[in-house]
């Protein structure tokens, strides 16, 4: 497109770049970097980029904080089964799309990414008390509901994509050759449609690991998850534990923005695979 | 292609048995709700438009809807008009691309909470240290907590960072969608890159931002954890947008017939501003079929 030819525009190219890096990573690299302070370097204005590292916040939140650590596996569980759920119930519904086709399924395929498209906070209104009735208030189970069906539509659409790209004549030959549908399904084309299946559940494993809203209205102590607690630490924090805060938020992004980091291609693929258009 | 058989039913079931449960049960269930008077614990008892009439009367209703107007336009314009200077960026030609794209897509991988916290903290105005700079450099002093203006602009700045990853792809794909002979041909016809975007990259450009937009829309609009975790929608409420106020409304004052009013108003917009989306895809799938 535009190709950099003259000195001044490379350099203008360079200071975008600059600028994208702090932007990207300014305050993710200050959390991070002030977990491994000790609290007297954490606020020191101007910020200092050289100071002696130090992994007392880590010890501090292992030893007087473990409560963090079952948010964490709460979160690990919920995040995990939610990802199951919707891969599951997507992969089926993905290979009906892709292989029938009528006006009524057209119509169902409108709904069901229509649907996806209103507020979550509006069904907590109606949730709330049914699942109180239910007895499934501060369960992971509920969590796993709740986050999986905000996913099964975009799922369902990335899979159809990678489904449509089989030959039918696959699933025909198979089918001659006496496999069953459920053999056709499980042996023939989930191999060939998994990187469809691998960028839906990274979408939804990073939202259900990272998802505040529900959390906060549907759990309360058992299946609390870990940014629910960390904005509750944010709230009741003494001017000490700074430090032990940060060590515990560090924990938490680390392992999704190396999942991020590492299957970027993944996620272009899920979003340019014609899921989001549809 | 075939018909549905019975089989394709069943597979579609599971789906379809979440969605109904989940979304649309209880997003018809609202209508309801708004209908009625009920609190904790307590029997719906039929109202009719009452608490339409009782929000429509209540200044917070009117200062949360202006609020997020206000907010969601604010972020979703300002947010196209960086994703498409990135993208046109990156297309431009890349030296790492790998490792740039990576660093592009970590606000993607960070949890609202956590970007809240960290904002919060570089922009506190006793310690943060983006905030004193701005103020050594002469620019102002930031009270966020007490200005409302200055929250939800924090707000916006939060939900940009956020959500700019995922506006910068979808418009870096339709960039690249574009078919390349187009630019070599106008480069044989002596064009200029300014020409060269005007001419051909916005207008080719144009059904990919259309969707971005109404997508940014969408999603905006249903803004909660930021201005939740950021200013509780204080002071005195001023900083509330309609989730907020609906979340308040129910949890807080135990009201749900007016959550629920507030509840289906945000049904029917966020289904008015997706109704073009939606009405588009159902005249590609026409003619597909």
């Amino acid at each position: 497109m535009v190709r950099s030819r003259s000195l001044p525009l490379a350099a203008l190219r360079a200071a975008a770049y600059a600028l994208v890096v702090v932007w990207s990573l300014l305050p993710v690299a200050f959390i991070v970097a002030s977990s491994f302070k000790r609290q007297t370097d954490i606020f020191v204005f101007p910020p200092r980029l050289l100071f002696t590292p130090t992994i007392e916040n880590y010890l501090t939140l292992w030893q007087r904080y473990d409560g963090f650590f079952a948010t964490m596996g709460n979160s690990l569980i919920v995040a995990v089964g939610a990802t199951v759920l919707a891969g599951t119930v997507s992969f089926f519904a993905g290979f009906a799309y892709s292989r029938y086709s009528s006006r009524f399924l057209a119509g169902s395929a409108i709904y069901m990414i229509g649907i996806r498209l209103l507020p979550p906070i509006v069904v907590t209104l109606p949730l709330f008390p049914a699942i109180d009735y239910l007895r499934l208030s501060d369960t992971h189970a509920v969590l796993i509901l709740l986050y999986a069906t905000f996913w099964v539509s975009l799922y369902t659409m990335i899979v159809k994509t990678f489904i449509d790209e089989v030959p039918q004549e696959l699933d025909e030959a198979a089918l001659m050759d006496g496999a069953t549908q459920w053999q056709l399904l499980w042996r023939v084309i989930l191999p060939l449609c998994l990187q469809g299946m691998t960028a839906g559940a990274i979408f939804v494993f990073i939202y259900s690991w990272n998802e505040f809203l529900f959390a906060l209205i549907f759990t309360t102590q058992h299946a609390k998850t870990a940014p629910l607690l960390i904005s509750e630490m944010m709230g009741a924090i003494d001017g000490a534990e700074w430090g032990v805060l940060f060590a515990g938020v560090t924990l938490q992004l680390l392992p999704v923005v190396a999942l991020v980091m590492l299957a970027q291609k993944h996620i272009i693929a899920g979003l340019t695979s014609g899921a989001v258009k549809g | 292609m075939r018909k549905p058989t019975l089989s394709a039913w069943l597979l579609l079931a599971p789906m379809h048995l979440l969605l109904a449960a989940v979304i649309a049960v209880p997003s018809l269930w609202v209508l309801w709700l708004s209908l009625n008077e009920s609190s904790y614990g307590t029997g719906l008892s039929f109202v009719g438009l009452d608490n339409y009439a009782k929000i429509f009367a209540d200044p917070y209703f009117w200062r949360a809807a202006w609020n997020t107007f206000i907010v969601v336009n604010v972020v979703v314009y300002l947010e196209m008009a960086l994703a498409l200077g990135l993208a046109l960026l990156f297309a431009g030609g890349l030296r790492y691309p790998r490792i740039m794209f990576a660093i592009v897509l970590v606000p993607y991988a960070i949890s609202e909470v956590v970007s809240v916290l960290a904002w919060k903290i570089l922009m506190d105005p006793g310690v943060g240290a983006i905030s004193r700079t701005l103020e050594t450099m002469g620019l102002g002093s930031f009270n966020w907590s007490v200005a409302p203006w200055q929250g939800l602009a924090l707000v916006s700045l939060i939900a940009i960072w956020h959500n700019l990853p995922f506006t910068f792809l979808l418009l870096y794909a339709g960039l690249l969608a574009i078919p390349r002979t187009l630019y070599e041909a106008a480069e044989v016809d002596g064009a200029t890159a300014w020409q060269r975007l005007v001419k051909i990259t916005l207008p080719l450009l144009v059904p990919t931002l259309l969707l971005a937009v109404i997508f940014r829309l969408v999603f905006a609009f249903r803004l909660f954890s930021e201005v939740w975790l950021l200013t509780k929608g204080g002071p005195a409420r001023l900083t509330e947008v309609l989730a907020v106020y609906l979340y308040q409304g129910a949890f807080r004052y135990g009201d749900f017939g007016k959550a629920g009013a507030a509840g289906w108003i945000m049904v029917v917009g966020a289904l008015l501003i997706a109704s073009i989306y939606l009405w588009q895809m159902q005249r590609r799938m026409a003619r597909q079929a």
